[in-house]
């Protein structure tokens, strides 16, 4: 029993360590604690193939500038998250990186549907959150300047999909796709480019999940589509473009870029992806800022999604710089003061904008995915898109416009 | 009528690519009484052990299948008895719990090995033969005749093999086949090698029809359920039965409901049959 007893001189010692304790992280802060950032990318699921070289070029940039002396005098330490491109998965990862890590700005969240659910989580907590999804909603969210996308919107990629298609001749489009939030507005867009110029549409929302599509496929062909997009992501288009195949399919298929990729192209029979279009946004290719990232991650062909979030890292640490102060309402009021200012400097990387920043000069940031000039509401302002064609187990390139 | 037709023999197909693991599903719940969460990771380790095979050694269907199957039931063996025996005395909710565990460690595993792109078998993809305004793969011939030949073995083995009249005497009474000098743990070995064999054999099927992910057990994990459930928890044809009518009614259901409901089918086939017919379409469990 006197074992337990608690006397006076041990409570005293314990509550003043624990006093220390609860000091001490105050303390480590004046001392320069790290400066936080999370990225939440696919590392796993639908978006597994992009998340990992995300990470990787985020992880350049960080340690790039920490082997720079660091932003504010103080080191840059990423925090990396997987999201699972699940929505469940991402608010978990997401609630780890602020209220654990309390991170002043998450990067990279790539599924529409993850993004959609994470951003409420960050304005609430006032962290900053840039993202590379497209779905439209995503910037109509009350996210009160807490987000910013790279990535162009559907209302305009629909737009392309649609012009891209009558280019090639179709008049009658039909476009599948599973349940997503961009799908609605991805094909109300591409119906007012068609049928502007006399042309019809059909839709066709599948499940995600199922091994076959055969009946789905016979959905497709009694609308007789001249040109056929191909709106799911990497694995059920696979199974799709089998069973389109197997049925003597031979219309015009039109997909995302993030879709049927090189990998979906090597995993597949050379005839079932022959000829299948697709349409990306492009990134800067030949821009000093591209070179810049292909040497400094040795991926000679970054796809656009890397080169956005390396321009993301690199936008948010600027915005700090200028600011003085890392947290995520900072980086909010500073972002479009690094990324776009009138007559700034301008710059392609952040050690760059860093010393353009402490001579007091105004900075203008043109990146590895493009300009990076955000609209009040985070859109970006302009982007140009890649069209490619699948020959003979390759992409190549047609155009990029 | 010929999309009518059309959309039944597409659900043959799909039922057949069900049916293979829901006969290792249903022998695994008849002999140890727990549902084994743990096939949707049979699946996909029999896909990939089939795929290496094919791929890196050239392997046709018929060695990869084989393959699959022993490589399937040898991870099953290990994962239930080394992991999950323990728990067994705790009861089926218990065990079945931990399947899901299981499952989830196994998946990770072949994502730790294999990576998670979409992986396709070294094989030629033919056109579909088309007859009186239907069209039929000839990959999916090939697939219900192998899913057929695996079925009847399953049954001869049970018919006929002492292992399998061991099983069936387990299944309906353990008691008594232990007094009759049957090991029911030799039995509950054979059969989780069995019914992790099957879906592995199952995994192959699918992946030579379509491609293969760590996610694709998970992916047919309910419509494999749904078969067993329908067909009478516990019986072999039963689930057979159940298979073909599940993949029927999901491919039916495309002519009235939008196509991203048809997961669903399978849970509304489980909730009606639970609620008009609790022991299934084959009523008692029985091998």
């Amino acid at each position: 029993m006197s074992q337990h007893d608690t006397t006076r001189r041990d409570l005293m010692a314990g509550a003043a360590a624990l006093a220390g304790l609860i000091a001490l992280p105050n303390l480590a802060h004046a001392q320069g604690a790290p400066i936080k950032l999370g990225s939440l990318t696919p590392l796993t699921g639908a978006g597994g193939p992009y998340g990992p070289v995300m990470v990787k070029a985020i992880k350049a940039v960080v340690d790039e500038v920490n082997a720079a002396g660091g932003v504010l005098g103080r080191k840059v330490e990423l925090i990396s998250e997987d999201d699972q491109t699940n929505p469940e998965a991402g608010v978990r990862a997401a609630r780890k990186l602020i209220d654990v890590d309390r991170v002043s700005a998450i990067l990279g969240t790539w599924a529409s549907s993850v993004t959609t659910a994470v951003a409420p989580l960050c304005w609430d907590s006032k962290t900053f959150l840039a993202t590379v999804s497209g779905a439209d909603p995503i910037t109509a969210l009350p996210h009160q300047g807490y987000l910013v996308r790279t990535q162009p919107n559907t209302t305009l990629q629909g737009r392309k999909f649609g012009e891209f298609a009558l280019e090639q001749g179709a008049k009658r489009v039909f476009f599948v796709s599973p349940q997503t939030p961009f799908q609605r507005s991805q094909f109300e867009n591409i119906t007012l480019a068609v049928k502007a110029k006399g042309g019809d549409t059909g839709a066709l929302i599948y499940d995600d999940k199922k091994p076959s599509y055969r009946s789905e496929v016979d959905e497709i062909a009694r609308f007789r589509p001249d040109a056929l997009v191909l709106g799911g992501y990497a694995p059920d288009t696979t199974v799709l473009l089998r069973d389109l195949y197997r049925a003597g399919f031979t219309a015009k298929k039109i997909a995302f870029g993030y879709s049927v990729n090189q990998k979906l192209v090597e995993s597949l029979p050379a005839d079932v992806v022959e000829g299948v279009f697709t349409i990306s946004p492009s990134s800067a290719e030949g821009s000093k800022a591209y070179e810049r990232l292909v040497k400094l991650i040795g991926v000679s062909n970054p796809d656009p999604y890397t080169t956005q979030v390396y321009d993301q890292v690199n936008l948010v640490l600027m915005a700090i710089a200028l600011a003085g102060d890392a947290s995520g309402t900072a980086i909010k009021d500073n972002i479009r003061k690094v990324s776009q200012a009138p007559g700034g400097v301008k710059v392609d990387n952040a050690l760059d904008g860093l010393k353009a920043i402490a001579a007091r000069q105004p900075v203008d940031y043109d990146g590895a995915s493009g300009p990076c000039d955000f609209l009040e509401t985070g859109d970006i302002a302009d982007c140009r898109f890649r069209y490619e064609q699948v020959r003979a187990g390759k992409i190549n390139l047609i155009k990029i416009a | 009528m010929s999309i009518l037709a059309q959309a039944i023999l597409n659900g043959v197909m799909t039922g057949t690519l069900i049916a293979v693991p829901a006969i290792g599903f249903t022998a695994i719940f008849a002999v140890l009484r727990y549902p084994s969460f743990g096939v949707a990771a049979y699946v996909t380790i029999g896909g990939f052990a089939g795929w290496f095979a094919n791929t890196m050694w050239g392997a046709g269907v018929l060695p990869a299948l084989v393959i699959a199957f022993l490589v399937a039931g040898a991870v099953g063996v290990a994962g239930e008895e080394g992991a999950l025996r323990r728990l067994r005395p705790a009861g089926a909710l218990t065990v079945a719990i931990a399947t899901i565990a299981l499952n989830l460690i196994l998946e990770n595993v072949v994502r730790f090995l294999f990576g998670n792109d979409l992986r396709g078998y070294d094989l030629p993809l033919k056109p579909d033969l088309r007859f009186l305004d239907l069209r039929v793969g000839p990959q999916q011939i090939e697939n219900v005749v192998l899913a057929g030949l695996v079925m009847l073995a399953v049954f001869a083995f049970l018919r006929f093999s002492r292992f399998g009249k061991a099983m069936r005497a387990v299944a309906d009474n353990v008691d008594l086949a232990r007094l009759k000098g049957i090991d029911p743990q030799v039995v509950a070995i054979t059969t989780l090698f069995l019914g992790a064999g099957l879906s592995g054999v199952g995994g192959v099927l699918l992946a030579v029809d379509t491609s293969i992910d760590p996610l694709t057990g998970a992916r047919i994990l309910l419509s494999v359920f749904a078969a067993a459930v329908l067909g009478g928890l516990g019986s072999i044809p039963g689930a057979v039965v159940g298979a073909f009518a599940v993949g029927i009614a999901e491919e039916l259901s495309l002519l009235v409901v939008p196509a991203t409901y048809r997961s669903a089918i399978g849970f509304a086939a489980i909730l009606v049959m639970l609620t008009f017919r609790p022991r299934g379409i084959f009523g008692e469990r029985a091998v």
